[in-house]
């Protein structure tokens, strides 16, 4: 391909893909932040509805334990529960469903235990001055912040005042934190969520998955949290991005604390992302695929236009070219006839005279009959040659003669069998006698098949070959004529029908044959062309149109 | 009786050398340099045919031939010229011209042309 039509490719590619995928890829990167900003909102919604049901279940918990001893305060007097052993037989019924009270223990109003029971030596202990105890006496109902008892196992405390006695009392359990802080850390989402409680202070209620151990700070500003339940996109101190619930419990002044990789996809959000990126690729390879094939059908059909088109104002060049030629060749034939004829008439003259006069009888006058006599005949040499040129300049209507081909076909051979036989030159017939008969101009179509048959004699040497054949195909008829002599050298293909070309020696051709054969065939409607091969010989095609006769 | 011939051309070389030709092969010919003097003689001799030149200066071939065939219809014309062309010979041929010859032609050609057109004249 030419280098202007690979560079239109190429334009009309970048433009095409640009105009189609630009608009897909944006599509592409809308439908992605769509899907993403999807997904976020769904991990809000998500993380705030585990945050509301945890937040529910850990106050459930504690609720059930609170109402359990509350229920105790009411139902047992202060004598039953202070009778030796009976405090023991009721955390064995406290732990039947949940063994999550370590111990159980009975104070007065001084903060001295009236009963205790439990793996712990507390029986003397005296919690007058705790500060639960007062909050205790003072509220009804208190659950502790977890602490390290004894053994190392995190634990909290739960106490309820009865005060329907003249005095009140308080029954106060440890209940083991191990149960609580499951129920949080089924909050722990995919491998990287995480949930954990911390009291106000920051300190962790229930063991976080990651960077830290139950009491230890966590890196939190829980100061700063808002009451109820609130999802907020933050980042961690370690430079992550994470999704937070943060959930205060309602009776007890915890937070629950929910966080999750806001990036770890849901599995609908991640099939939906991939047949996304699918849908994009097999987009680009097809839109491609499409462009690609239309801009070259369409390049290629160009070129083919602009290929026609060439040769089309080629074609007017050369009718432009024969044209002028064809006006000087005239002016030059008109110019010349006139003396000529002066030349004609003069030596004539002197021709006519030269028998009457004295010069016939004088030493030279053979000599001079005889040159006079040359004049004449070189006169009507010049007289071919202008005669020639006005019918080459000539732009005559072609007359319409009724006319067989083959019939034309053979009065031209006519006039050259006599030279052919001279030559020992072999003159081949192959007409198709059903030829149609066709309509143009006799005289004209005669000039041109001498023309090429003359041509093709002299092209082949003594003794060579020249055969004519006519043929029909049903829209023109065809007459060939083929000889098998020196051909045309390739070089000169393109020349062969310029006027006053000519491969003959100087004098013996004007270089006018063809391209008055080639102008009168175009005005006949026809075409002359012709196929030769250096050394092999040469085919002359006149084809005429078929036209109602 | 011969035939009289009346030459109308502005090539005097032409002109003195085929008058003097058309006399030798036994015609009464004459001839003149234009169109105006072809016409005057026309007024007061007889011919039977005129070769006329086309290309003149003054009045030029086509209206000598148009001025002939309407004051002596019965002179046929032989137009003579240098300057072949289609639409001269189509004009000529229009306005009554007997035949339309290229220059230079044999002399044969124009005095059997020239007894063609006395000939189809003479016929009944």
């Amino acid at each position: 391909m030419e280098r202007q039509y690979r560079e239109l490719t190429r334009r009309m590619v970048v433009t095409g893909l640009a105009v189609a995928l630009v608009p897909l890829y944006l599509l592409g990167i809308a439908l992605y932040s769509y899907f993403t900003a999807m997904q976020e909102q769904n991990h809000r919604a998500e993380l705030r509805t585990l945050a509301v049901n945890r937040a529910s279940a850990i106050e459930l918990f504690l609720a059930e334990r609170t109402a359990m001893l509350e229920a105790l305060t009411h139902t047992a007097s202060l004598e039953q529960l202070t009778t030796p052993g009976e405090l023991q037989s009721v955390l064995r019924l406290l732990n039947r469903r949940h063994s999550s009270f370590l111990d159980l223990g009975v104070l007065d109003a001084a903060g001295s235990h009236l009963a205790y029971i439990g793996p712990y030596e507390l029986q003397d202990r005296n919690y007058g001055d705790a500060p639960w105890f007062g909050e205790t006496l003072m509220h009804g109902v208190y659950v502790s912040d977890v602490f390290l008892g004894f053994r190392g196992e995190p634990h909290f405390v739960v106490a309820v005042t009865n005060e329907t006695g003249p005095e009140p009392w308080i029954l106060r359990a440890t209940i083991d934190s191990e149960v609580f802080s499951r129920l949080v850390r089924s909050a722990q989402l995919g491998t990287t969520g995480d949930a954990f409680l911390v009291n106000p202070e920051g300190l962790y209620q229930t063991p976080p998955r990651f960077g830290g151990e139950i009491l230890s700070t966590a890196p939190l500003n829980v100061a700063t949290v808002p009451p109820g339940v609130n999802v907020v996109a933050r980042t961690t101190d370690d430079g992550k991005k994470v999704l937070t619930a943060f959930a205060w419990l309602t009776d007890k002044d915890w937070l629950l604390v929910i966080n999750r990789d806001p990036d770890e996809p849901l599995a609908a959000f991640r099939l939906a992302r991939k047949l996304e990126l699918v849908l994009l690729v097999a987009g680009t390879v097809l839109i491609g695929a499409a462009i690609f094939f239309l801009v070259n059908l369409l390049v290629r059909r160009l070129q083919t236009e602009d290929h026609k088109r060439a040769a089309v104002d080629a074609q007017l060049a050369h009718s432009a070219r024969l044209v002028s030629v064809g006006r000087m060749a005239a002016g030059v034939a008109h110019e010349i006839n006139n003396p000529l004829a002066a030349i004609g008439e003069l030596s004539g003259l002197m021709e006519d005279l030269i028998d009457e006069e004295f010069i016939h009888a004088t030493a030279h006058g053979a000599l001079f009959r005889e040159n006079v006599h040359k004049i004449q005949e070189h006169v009507e040499r010049a007289r071919k040659v202008t005669h020639r040129l006005l019918g080459f300049a000539r732009r005559m209507e072609p007359r319409q003669d009724t006319l067989n081909v083959n019939d034309v076909i053979e009065e031209a051979l006519s006039f050259i069998e006599r030279e052919a036989g001279f030559r020992n030159v072999q003159l081949t017939r192959q007409l198709d006698h059903d030829l149609p008969v066709i309509r143009s101009d006799r005289a004209q179509l005669q000039q041109v098949l001498l023309n090429l048959l003359n041509n093709a004699l002299d092209a082949v040497a003594d003794g060579g070959h020249v055969l004519v054949s006519s043929r029909s195909d049903g829209t023109t008829v065809e007459v060939i004529i083929e000889d098998n002599g020196s051909g045309i050298p390739k070089e000169l293909h393109d020349r062969i029908f310029d006027p006053f070309f000519t491969t003959k020696e100087p004098g013996e051709g004007t270089g006018l044959g063809l391209s008055i054969s080639h102008t009168i065939i175009q005005q006949l409607g026809g075409s002359l062309d012709f196929d030769s091969e250096p050394g092999s010989g040469t085919v002359f095609f006149v084809r005429l149109p078929l036209t109602d006769v | 009786m011969s035939i009289r011939v009346l030459v109308v051309d502005d090539e005097e070389d032409f002109l003195n050398s085929i008058v003097r030709r058309l006399e030798l092969r036994g015609m009464t010919a004459v001839g003149v340099a234009s169109g105006a003097a072809a016409l005057e003689l026309l007024g007061s001799e007889a011919f039977d045919v005129v070769v006329l030149d086309i290309k003149m200066p003054g009045m030029d071939g086509i209206e000598a031939l148009r001025e002939i065939k309407q004051q002596h219809a019965a002179v046929e014309v032989i137009v003579l010229t240098g300057h072949a062309s289609q639409e001269f010979n189509r004009m000529g041929l229009e306005l009554g011209a007997f035949d339309y010859l290229v220059k230079p032609v044999k002399l044969d050609t124009v005095i059997e042309r020239i007894q063609a057109a006395c000939g189809d004249q003479e016929a009944p």
